[in-house]
């Protein structure tokens, strides 16, 4: 620097001042400091990918998870994850997939030949015996499919392939074996996807905000009000409180076992929560008949479990997959133990015309439209600083402490991938032509139009 | 009569620097004549940075000359290259990697954004690097700080990481009649100036490695640690397990608590012991020395690894107790500071 310069300040952000009358005061908000920053998600996790039905035989598919983008391939049966991005310039591989062989995937637009196994750079198309060969690749991800979904352990490019846990670490507690420390006397063991004979009906959807928004509605007990008006409530006559308070320190139990998931289990419908039945002052009263006693908890990556929901022997799990800062995956899916065809079939019947449009629709529509709402109000980071919590939050930041000491890496800014940057012209152009920012890598149909 | 000599420097990836010692030069000229990626600071025998093992062959240190090295580090082998002459061909190993050396020190201006005390005797001064300046540094690694109105430099750890770029935190324990602790205490104010240059040091931390990492500070020696804890949290895999030992010499003195709760809180392998030489600590601290509080039963394995810093003595007693503990000399890495008016 020429000695002349003046010396600058960098333009930097001002900091907001925190009221210490919050809930989440200074301190509180310091102790979830690392997810805060997680606005990409966390990384180094298992995330579902696709359902089963998604990617048929020879099919491959381009998605992105906390601003990492993944190619799935199958081919002669085995399922392969790499990542979609080109080592040359960057193309996603799978918007015009160009096989040669089952086991690798070439570049559409130069060639770049890579091993499915490894990543690794084996051939270039019109360059067979370039000196980069043998010295490049991508990076893979290890894949599992478990009950008609694909899932994918989304990981940053040096991870390791020894400390990759298994998919149970990243799955909601089992039962019966954790019946004893987190009794449900009102109803049977709950189904779990890696359960024998587990079917998993459901959808996945892309909500405009970003993830933690997302993850943490699922299991805000505050949130009830919004579902009061819903039409499975009112055709099932549910009692659904106006809300439901924590009655003691324990009405939350932290999951931090050494070799299994981490979060957290809310002990509803015990004398741990009290359900708010009726506000005086504003005239409101819950006058339905029938309880659905129902529990959530939820574990990391953010994998929300709705025990004995919306029906006996039914549980719902939910996943509110990080794609960019703004962007989520939403995945609502439900399981039951299907021993025969015939289940198969009844459990298929009741979710095409009962859970579908009453509940994954209706009820759950609900949730994302309230997602949302809040998604302005954070997203430049300042509502995470200006949000004033109160006492049934407790559920939410018990959770971002939880996630802050158990996360297995917070994932950076997505580099060169779609939706990184906002006002791309391109991004501009695809929303004039009605194609809102998406999961899914749309492909190249037509080779010969523009 | 030769009047030179070879000297083979072995970096840690397996890099070997061959060099011509001419007579009267020290080893560390001759490498930077050769532009061997060495790290090096000082270049009077005190700062540490170019430290070497002397794996064969015959050099020492100067005749007359004076460094900060230990008589036992001397016994072990290990020589300060700035101040080391070679006495025939010989042989040198780093305990770090070719691309090490690659981060060139640089200079740069920052601004003061805070300064307040911490502890009794602690200060903790946050600096901004203004526009247009960089300075990429590893874990562990420190800065020289020139005293604002004055030509002199001090040499401080950051104990925040390069993440955390452009701020830079710094520790700097109060020394009567100190330079830097008169400017801290009379004159610092927010949005001052200050020339710093660096990174220097090879005391900072080795990637990668899984087995469990013992850190043992004493007093302001906790800020580097602060700053291989945080990279430690996210580097990618599996956090190993670390034990800190941080100590001070009353209760007064103690620091950065609520950091080390937090990084506690955060990150389920790190475990962090308090130590006051005397008085009542608060519940929790214990009365004793932070060496004496790493023991037989922290289930230290050979390959562990132990970062000490602090003063000359703390360190002497750390290597010693680390090394009756079982650890493997090559793996206890030290940076000692020596206080200067």
């Amino acid at each position: 620097m020429n000695d002349a310069a003046p010396i600058r300040r960098r333009k930097t952000v001002n900091m907001h001042g925190i009221s210490s009358d919050r809930m989440n005061d200074e301190k509180t908000q310091s102790q979830y400091q690392p997810y805060k920053e997680a606005a990409w998600g966390f990384i180094n996790h298992w995330y579902p990918a696709l359902f089963t039905e998604e990617l048929p035989e020879q099919a491959v598919e381009g998605i992105q998870i906390a601003g990492v983008p993944i190619l799935l391939r199958r081919a002669a049966g085995k399922l392969y994850a790499i990542k979609d991005q080109c080592v040359h310039r960057g193309v996603r591989m799978s918007a015009k997939p160009m096989c040669f062989n089952d086991t690798s995937i070439a570049c559409w637009y130069h060639g770049f030949n890579f091993d499915l196994e490894t990543g690794m750079l084996n051939n270039i198309v019109g360059n067979p015996e370039s000196k980069l060969i043998g010295k490049t690749g991508v990076t893979t991800y290890p894949v599992q499919e478990v009950a008609g979904m694909i899932f994918v352990f989304v990981r940053e490019d040096d991870f390791p392939d020894e400390d990759v846990p298994p998919l149970a670490h990243d799955l909601p507690v089992r039962f019966p074996e954790n019946s004893e420390r987190f009794p449900h006397p009102l109803w049977p063991a709950t189904p779990s996807l890696l359960d024998e004979g587990a079917v998993a009906l459901g959808m996945h959807r892309t909500g405009q905000s970003n993830w933690r928004i997302a993850c943490e509605n699922g299991f805000d007990n505050a949130h009830i009000l919004v579902h009061a008006d819903n039409a499975i409530v009112h055709a099932m006559d549910w009692v659904l409180p106006l809300g439901i308070l924590p009655a003691a320190d324990d009405a939350i139990t932290l999951i931090e076992d050494e070799d299994g998931p981490k979060g957290q289990m809310q002990w509803m419908f015990t004398d741990r929560w009290t359900p708010v039945l009726e506000n005086k002052d504003l005239g409101l009263k819950v006058e339905n008949l029938k309880g659905r006693f129902y529990r959530t908890s939820v574990v990391l990556p953010g994998v929300l479990m709705v025990e004995n929901w919306p029906e006996e022997h039914v549980v719902q799990y939910e996943w509110y997959v990080p794609i960019t800062d703004d962007m989520y995956e939403y995945w609502e899916v439900m399981v039951r133990i299907c021993k025969t065809d015939t289940d198969r079939k009844k459990f298929q019947y009741r979710f095409d015309n009962l859970y579908m449009p009453l509940c994954i629709r209706g009820f759950n529509d609900c949730d994302l439209y309230a997602r949302e709402a809040m998604e302005e109000f954070y997203a430049d980071g300042t509502g995470w600083d200006n949000e004033q919590l109160v006492e049934t939050d407790i559920s939410p930041v018990t959770w971002r402490k939880v996630a802050s000491r158990h996360n297995r890496g917070i994932a950076k800014p997505g580099k060169g991938v779609p939706n990184a940057t906002k006002t791309s012209s391109i991004r501009m152009r695809r929303l004039a032509q009605g194609k809102a920012p998406a999961y899914k890598v749309e492909k190249i149909e037509n080779v010969n139009s523009y | 009569m030769s009047t030179h000599t070879e000297a083979t420097l072995v970096f840690q990836d397996g890099v070997e620097h061959a060099l011509t010692v001419e007579s009267g030069q020290t080893v560390l000229e001759a490498a930077l004549a050769a532009e061997a990626p060495i790290l090096y600071q000082c270049t009077t025998g005190s700062c540490g940075s170019c430290l070497a093992r002397l794996e064969s062959g015959q050099a020492d240190h100067r005749a007359g000359s004076t460094s900060s090295l230990l008589s036992a580090e001397r016994e072990q082998g290990y020589r300060l290259l700035c101040v080391t002459e070679a006495q025939g061909n010989c042989r040198f190993s780093l305990a770090y990697d070719s691309a090490a050396g690659t981060g060139r020190p640089v200079e740069a201006q920052c601004f003061v954004n805070a300064v307040e005390r911490v502890a009794g005797d602690v200060m903790r001064l946050e600096l901004e690097l203004a526009e247009g300046y960089w300075m990429d540094f590893r874990p562990g690694q420190f800065i020289q700080v020139k005293v604002p109105g004055t030509d002199v430099f001090r040499s401080y750890s950051m104990a925040t990481t390069a993440a955390d770029l452009p701020r830079i935190e710094l520790l700097i324990r109060i020394l009567p009649g100190g330079m830097m602790s008169d400017w801290l205490v009379n004159r610092a104010s927010v949005d001052d100036v200050v020339d710093v240059s660096g990174p220097y040091g090879q005391f900072f931390l080795k990637e990668k490695v899984r087995a469990p990492h013992v850190m043992i500070a004493g007093g302001t020696g906790l800020a580097p640690m602060l700053s291989m804890i945080d990279a430690l949290r996210v580097s990618p895999g599996r956090t190993p397990r670390i034990l800190l030992s941080f100590g001070c010499q009353s209760p007064e003195g103690l620091f950065a608590l609520d950091q080390l709760d937090l990084r506690a809180q955060w990150m389920p392998t790190l475990e962090t012991r308090v130590s006051v030489d005397r008085g009542t600590p608060p519940e929790g601290i214990r009365v004793g020395n932070p060496v004496a509080a790493i023991g037989a039963g922290d289930g230290l394995t050979p390959d562990s690894v132990a970062y000490l810093c602090g003063p000359p003595g703390m360190i002497e007693a750390a290597r010693k107790h680390l090394e009756e503990l079982g650890l493997a000399p090559e793996n206890i890495f030290a940076e000692q500071f020596v206080a200067s008016n």
